[in-house]
């Protein structure tokens, strides 16, 4: 369909369908949805681009690599501390590094700067593991061969230095830098050590990012198990960790647009088996528990932690849930999580009316028609304009999106959550669910939007025209 | 005696700085109903969008040209076309600002020919699209504001009658500031034009319906009427300062390119010149502000004299902070920039002297050196942005927090350190936090701990 602030741009109409309507199925079938394509030029899209997907999503979890951009000082500066996959290290989330290149460099080529760059930044924190080198747009363009400073550095510093070719043209947003973040990570160092160690019963968690924490709330039941994490890839993880992923013995996929690829990939070389699971929410995690548990023979194991921690938090959700009954939600997100949440809204009491991502694949979007009712609009990669209009034709309860859009939602009087970096968090697990809940009911039964409604002065001697 | 030390590093860890895109759009903001196209990678736009929604929470609109591989190799013009169709049809903006990134301008392509051969092409648009040259390798973040602010003096103004009023550029500071400086002039019944002035667009309140564009920013009127103010006011060197001059070769106003109005004797060279220019006394109001402030700083010596402070930020705004901190007793030991101006190391010797300090002024340094300086020489405070925050931490310094960006505290936007009101606000910050580090607090009296002489 076409939002009424699209009529200039009609290629618009292929991103954005309701499900049951011209062709699109209540049962799903059918529903056709134009999206990772390019974005129509002059949208304020929410997309960021290849070099973020791999500094900010894949590589930058990693905690005791130097964290080194090849490029101008604005790549490395905004990439700096504002995504919170927390470590348990001091020296994490702490610092970036850049080579800073000027004009000169331009025109002379950098090569020589980031070679001497990654040298000095090892010798100023010798504590450093390694060092991941993320490209940009003018260093690419200009031809620096990044990959054979980075081995010469390695040579050097005797210590990995891999290199990213995640330059911010590539692609049309930051899924192509996921694809290039797990590409590098297996071609150099996953595999790079054998130690001899006994790895039974031993697990990879996939495509977690450890975002405030996340891990905290599901580590210890996968442990309490009998299963042994070896290797988050990427969350609160080493270097170290990386090079013996291929010992576990099974892949459990979390985030599946971001890391299926190096899943693929290990099966593909080391037979790896991987399940997919969603972590976020009750019935999810436990079927995660569950699955996994199959898989080892620990059955039994698994139903007793997942009676136990339901029983927990479960007069909790009954309080957030008798508060939040009935209330629609508009869900926007990168891409997976717009399909593993609409379940949590459902065990609060909600309904998703709308969803969206920034980079969904098809697969993401088969996955969100099944999961959502009928007559829900869903929408590929929307711009600003066409955010506004649909909060205020379908007036949700709570929109869950990112910092970007939280302030278009408080403009348009619109209760927000924060799903990417978390209100507080952490959101997965059991107990992130009573967070998720909780920081939910804040934003939707906070006085304030009261106020709004009923004690809002009208505007008065408004020398804005637009102001009605 | 001070000294001057640049950093020998290639690495830069922990910059102070960033690129130039997100200067022009920040001062876009400050055009009512103006829009910024990001001509680049979609990260380009997306990445300050992101840094500016943290610092102001407020929502942040910049359109994309969204290159992909595909327009490395071709060029850009057809998505810049496009985006210029796009914005126009859909938004109507009173003004679109085009700037470039790395990206675009490694490729070589022409934007000044591209906006031209679109305004060619389409008639029927009626409102002024400037360019601004803003790669990421060239200068700093409040390089793109100063660019910004040059193309204006170009573009914009048109000689006509007289009107009265005086041409303020206040910089990159923060709408708190801005309100600050405007409620200024209007005590003394001056009106200015702000160039730009964003205190509304980014401070803004809730109106319902929710306006298309933020309310506020100085209008396009005002900026062809810019030719005929009395005189013009650069409140920062690094960011207005050659846009001043070029108003008074182009126009014949006279360009005064002044300190940033941090602390008494900054404020007053504001006043005084706004007095100047105009003929206008300084009123009763800002002399009593004035008294207020220095009876503020006579209550707080007494906990504030030869304590040790860093200084770290933008160039001007570091140079008003050395004054401020020096006037309320205060001694700065380092003053940082990450940019690479030589004049700004001149000036900073010049203000040393004048004002007998001993500091080190480090240019084109980062955050992880001042660390280290620190470390071996410590000091009693910080003034500088959140990025500082790991020092606090780690050294256990209080940070007084001002400049851009501040992303780890509530509301500081809103807060000015200009003017005589600016310095109050100040000196409460900093005697405050003084006092909630260094001790016991009886009878307007501190004891600090650990108590002196004793073991």
């Amino acid at each position: 369909m076409l939002l009424k602030c699209d009529k200039t741009i009609p290629e618009r109409k292929k991103h954005i369908v309701i499900k049951g309507e011209n062709g699109c199925g209540g049962d799903s079938s059918g529903c056709e949805i134009a999206c990772n394509v390019p974005t129509t030029p002059g949208d304020m899209t929410e997309r960021g681009c290849t070099y973020a997907g791999c500094r900010g999503v894949v590589g930058g979890p990693v905690k005791d690599v130097i964290q080194m951009t090849h490029g101008p000082i604005g790549c490395a500066y905004y990439s700096w501390g504002y995504r919170p996959h927390l470590a348990d290290s001091d020296f994490h989330m702490k610092y970036i590094f850049v080579s800073d290149i000027d004009e000169s460099n331009i025109i002379f080529g950098g090569e020589k700067k980031l070679l001497q760059s990654i040298i000095e930044a090892s010798k100023e924190f010798p504590e450093a593991k390694g060092v991941f080198v993320y490209n940009t747009c003018p260093t690419a363009l200009i031809g620096d061969d990044g990959k054979y400073i980075a081995k010469a550095a390695q040579e050097k510093i005797g210590k990995p230095v891999v290199f990213f070719p995640c330059e911010g043209f590539r692609g049309v947003s930051q899924s192509q830098g996921h694809h290039v973040g797990n590409m590098t990570i297996f071609d150099t160092l996953v595999g790079s050590v054998e130690p001899e160690e006994d790895y039974a019963y031993s697990i990879n968690i996939v495509g977690d990012y450890n975002i405030k924490n996340d891990e905290k709330t599901f580590e210890h039941l996968f442990e309490d198990m009998g299963v042994n994490i070896i290797t988050r890839f990427t969350g609160n993880v080493s270097i170290d960790d990386l090079k013996i992923m291929h010992k576990a013995q099974l892949n459990v996929v979390h985030c599946q647009r971001s890391a299926t690829y190096i899943a693929d990939m290990m099966r593909e070389k080391y037979n790896t088996p991987s399940i997919n699971v969603t972590l976020w929410g009750i019935s999810n995690m436990s079927n995660a528990l569950r699955d996994v548990a199959k898989f080892f023979g620990l059955e039994k194991e698994a139903e007793r932690i997942i009676n136990t921690e339901t029983a927990k938090i479960k007069p909790k959700i009954e309080y957030y849930k008798k508060r939040l009954e009935g209330k629609t939600v508009f869900i926007y997100q990168g891409a997976p999580r717009a399909w593993h949440w609409p379940d949590l809204m459902r065990e609060l009491g909600m309904e998703v009316v709308v969803a969206a991502t920034t980079f969904g694949h098809e697969d993401d979007y088969d996955k969100i028609f099944k999961k959502v009712k009928k007559g829900t609009l869903v929408i590929d990669n929307p711009n600003a304009m066409e955010l506004e209009e649909i909060i205020e034709t379908y007036k949700p309860d709570l929109f869950i999106s990112g910092n970007k859009e939280k302030y278009l939602a408080y403009k348009l009087g619109t209760s927000f959550v924060n799903g990417h970096t978390y209100e507080t968090g952490p959101y997965a697990g059991y107990s992130g669910m009573v967070n998720f809940a909780r920081d939910i009911d804040r934003a939707i039964n906070t006085p304030v939007w009261e106020m709004l409604r009923e004690k809002a002065w009208p505007v008065k001697n408004n020398s804005n025209p637009e102001v009605v | 005696m001070s000294t001057v030390t640049k950093q020998k590093r290639a690495v830069a860890i922990n910059p102070t700085r960033s690129c130039a895109p997100i200067g022009a759009m920040l001062a876009t903001y400050g055009v009512h109903g103006a829009l910024t196209i990001n001509h680049g990678s979609q990260g380009c736009a997306t990445y300050p969008r992101h840094q500016m929604a943290r610092h102001f929470r407020e929502p942040i609109e910049v359109a994309t040209t969204s290159l992909t591989e595909k327009t490395t190799i071709y060029g850009g013009r057809d998505n810049l076309i496009a985006a210029m169709e796009n914005v126009y049809e859909r938004y109507h903006p009173t003004m679109i600002t085009v700037c470039s990134t790395c990206l675009s301008e490694t490729i070589g392509d022409d934007i000044t020919g591209i906006v031209d051969e679109f305004i060619e092409g389409h008639p029927d648009v009626d409102i002024p699209i400037i360019t601004v040259n803003t790669p990421s390798y060239i200068g700093t973040h409040i390089t793109g504001f100063d660019n910004f602010l040059k193309t204006v003096a170009v573009d914009f103004p048109v000689k006509d009658k007289p009107n009265g009023k005086v041409n303020i550029m206040p910089g990159w500071v923060n709408p708190g500031d801005i309100r600050e400086i405007e409620a200024m002039t209007r005590k003394m019944g001056i009106e200015g034009i702000f160039l730009t002035d964003y205190s509304d667009t980014l401070d803004g309140g809730i109106y319902r319906p929710k306006p298309q564009f933020p309310k506020g920013g100085t209008t396009i009127e005002e900026l062809r009427d810019s030719a005929n103010s009395l005189a013009t006011i650069a409140l920062q060197k690094h960011v207005g300062g050659e846009a001043a001059e070029i108003y008074e070769k182009q126009y014949g106003i006279p360009a005064y390119t002044l300190p940033m109005p941090i602390g008494i004797e900054n404020t007053d060279k504001f006043i005084k010149t706004l007095s100047k220019v105009t003929g206008r006394e300084i009123s009763e109001e800002l002399r009593d502000e004035r008294a207020r402030l220095l009876d503020a700083i006579i209550d707080a010596h007494m906990f504030l004299t030869s304590l040790k402070v860093a200084i770290f930020g933008d160039p001007d705004v570091v140079e008003g902070l050395v004054r401020l901190a020096a006037e309320i007793g205060l001694e700065p030991k380092f003053a940082l920039t990450s940019s690479d101006f030589k004049p700004w190391g001149e000036d900073m010797m010049k203000l040393s002297d004048e004002l007998g300090l001993d500091m080190e002024i480090m240019m084109k340094s980062d955050l992880h050196e001042l660390y280290k300086k620190i470390k071996e020489e410590p000091v009693d405070l910080i003034f500088g942005t959140s990025k500082g925050r790991f020092i606090e931490e780690d050294l256990d310094i209080p940070l007084i927090r001002m400049g851009f960006p501040i992303e780890d505290r509530f509301g500081y936007h809103r807060r000015a350190i200009v003017g005589y009101r600016g310095g109050i606000y100040l000196v409460d910050k900093i005697t405050n936090a003084v006092l909630a580090k260094k001790g016991l607090v009886v009878s307007n009296t501190l004891l600090e701990k650990p108590v002196e002489g004793a073991d």
